[in-house]
């Protein structure tokens, strides 16, 4: 006997879940909108596609994509993430491994990964998915011990998480609150569509935002940026948009870090 | 688009984002980071009960298998709630994952904090009851390397030790005497470490082959490396079970007066049962099993590692208390 499909089904419902708000994040920041600052928009690509494959995984009328399809995803977003996290390292020291903004999505994707590559029942050979979980018994995974690892990892920066996004003093990304706009934001033009802002190179500490169709632009300033940039949507991008809030994110990270340390403890 | 006056790259954003970061927030303090290492360990333990084989009748079995040795007080509920487990394995199995996974949730979310803790302590001591049948320590089968005495009831004692309180105007010496005071944190730890010894002193547990056989039992269903360190211990321990016993509890005993002494004799024994837990929860736990796929919990290794730390002693800085400790944890009343 495995674990109950019906407990399978509540997490991959819970998968679909980040999966439709990782999509629609994207759909209201339109990030193919930014150009080359299109990148902040890497945790909810990774939010997307993780939940989707996991999903998959988990509820086998889910599947989507063939193992191997999903470890070469999963292989870029990996190195994708270890090249922001190696960079953080290089300015802001081991620190940066630990407890850095890009981190906890290394060890997202890796584990990810490392789920693709690691299982060992003949249904993951070739099929398209894992055949689901609950369908015909469970599917192991080899090196149970980096599992474990994975585990272990995965929990620490879910509880880490959750006190942060309920501690006093919440650090930007973390806020429950929705954010405000920049004092100094500016109205644009209602209706004037994608408006690069022509000219206006930032100056000091500010830099001014593109405005979103009947929205505003804006000026990020010290004190309304977010902690980290890299793996982030700024806060002043945000605007009061609440998908966009910064804990969506982080609350979509820990639902999938609970249900990625429950995938791979129940097929070790 | 770089034109579009964003930073055009990530690192132009960094560059000005940096400078606020350790600004805006102070770290948790030590004793909410502990209490987030409990979250964490009661989490481990929320996935684990949703294993594959905790869905089986073997759960209920195994469950019922605690109430062997003891007396018909004990051994009643304990029998009777093992018939109902074996009845509705699923759903009751279900929700007790459940209910572990949310006292972890309820400990790392600050405004539940004191709430989960409560609850964690009741549902430690029913489950070391229900499900561990007292952690053995009434029926003589307590072995201070494989568990003793009962995993969950480590998770209790370590709720009461974090509880988000703090007693007295003075400085507490270490993170365990904030919430409950010094003499009743060290008597508390006193009486854990000594039990050990004793355990680790009884005629079962000090049998020449006792712990030969007890760490060789390990081995079933555990990756080539661990099975493998498991026999090398084994093989060292062969037929020097007293011995073996004698200086584990001698260990024991010095772990256990360690808290009365100065700070640096105290932190050199909390190495020594920092040392201690480790190896009994590799050795002789074989990590709780949790490699085999057979696990409830991570077993009692890295429980008294945390257990430990909240007796570490503390600066003098971190020990004070004041409103800069009091904005740190924030949980509300």
């Amino acid at each position: 006997m495995s674990t109950p499909a019906w407990i399978l089904d509540i997490f991959a419902a819970l998968m679909l879940v980040v999966a439709a708000v990782g999509a629609a994040r994207l759909v209201v920041l339109r990030p193919w909108r930014l150009g080359r600052a299109a990148v902040i928009a890497d945790i909810d690509v990774s939010h997307l596609l993780m939940a989707i494959a996991m999903a998959g995984m988990l509820a086998a009328g889910l599947r989507t994509l063939p193992n191997d399809a999903w470890a070469v995803v999963f292989g870029v977003l990996t190195a994708w993430f270890a090249y922001h996290v190696a960079q953080d390292a290089r300015r802001e020291g081991s620190r940066a491994l630990a407890g850095g903004h890009c981190a906890p999505h290394l060890v997202h994707a890796g584990a990810m990964l490392y789920m693709f590559l690691a299982l060992t029942a003949p249904a993951a050979r070739g099929g398209s998915g894992m055949a689901g979980m609950g369908a015909s018994g469970i599917q192991t995974l080899s090196l149970p011990v980096l599992a474990f690892l994975f585990a272990l990892v995965l929990i620490g920066y879910s509880v880490w998480d959750l006190d942060q996004v309920s501690g006093p003093g919440a650090r930007p990304h973390y806020s429950l609150a929705i954010p405000r706009p920049a004092p100094a934001a500016v109205l644009v033009g209602v209706s004037a569509g994608v408006q690069a802002v022509q000219g206006a190179e930032p100056s000091g500490a500010q830099a001014v935002v593109p405005a979103r169709e009947g929205g505003v632009a804006m000026v990020a300033q010290p004190g309304v940026t977010d902690q980290a940039a890299s793996c982030a949507i700024p806060v002043s991008l945000t605007g009061t948009s609440p998908v966009l809030v910064p804990w969506v994110a982080t609350a979509c990270r820990i639902a999938m870090g609970v249900t990625m340390a429950f995938m791979l403890l129940i097929m070790i | 688009m770089s034109d579009i006056a964003v930073g055009s790259s990530r690192a132009g954003w960094r560059a000005r984002s940096v400078p606020e970061a350790g600004a805006a927030r102070a770290a948790p303090d030590a004793r909410r980071l502990l209490q987030l290492a409990l979250a964490g360990v009661w989490l481990l333990d929320g996935v684990l009960q949703y294993q594959p084989f905790m869905f089986t009748r073997a759960f209920g079995q195994m469950l019922g298998a605690t109430a062997a040795g003891n007396t018909g007080v004990v051994a009643s509920p304990i029998n009777w709630d093992a018939r109902l487990v074996e009845h509705h394995t699923v759903a009751l199995n279900a929700i007790f994952a459940t209910i572990q996974l949310l006292l972890a949730l309820g400990i790392a979310w600050r405004p539940t904090v004191r709430l989960a803790l409560g609850a964690s302590i009741a549902w430690s001591l029913g489950v070391w009851w229900f499900g561990e049948g007292l952690g053995g320590v009434l029926n003589g089968s307590a072995d201070p390397v494989n568990g003793a005495p009962g995993a969950v009831i480590i998770y209790a004692l370590l709720a009461v030790l974090l509880w988000p309180t703090d007693r007295g105007g003075r400085p507490a010496p270490f993170t365990a005497a904030r919430a409950v005071g010094v003499p009743v944190a060290r008597a508390l730890w006193l009486v854990l470490w000594l039990s050990l010894a004793y355990f680790a002193l009884l005629p079962a547990n000090r049998a020449p082959q006792a712990l030969n056989s007890m760490i060789a039992g390990m081995e079933s269903g555990e990756p080539g490396w661990l099975a493998a360190i498991d026999r090398g211990a084994a093989s060292l321990v062969a037929h020097q079970g007293l011995a073996a016993s004698i200086v584990l509890a001698v260990a024991l005993v010095i772990i256990a007066v360690g808290v009365f002494l100065p700070p640096p004799a105290a932190r050199a024994t909390l190495v020594l049962a920092i040392v201690v837990a480790a190896v009994i929860w590799v050795i002789g736990e074989a990590f709780g099993a949790i490699l085999a796929g057979g696990a409830t919990d991570p077993n009692t290794g890295p429980l008294l590692i945390l257990l430990a730390l909240v007796y570490w002693p503390l600066g003098t800085t971190s020990a004070e208390p004041g409103p800069a400790r009091a904005r740190q944890e924030e949980i509300p009343a």
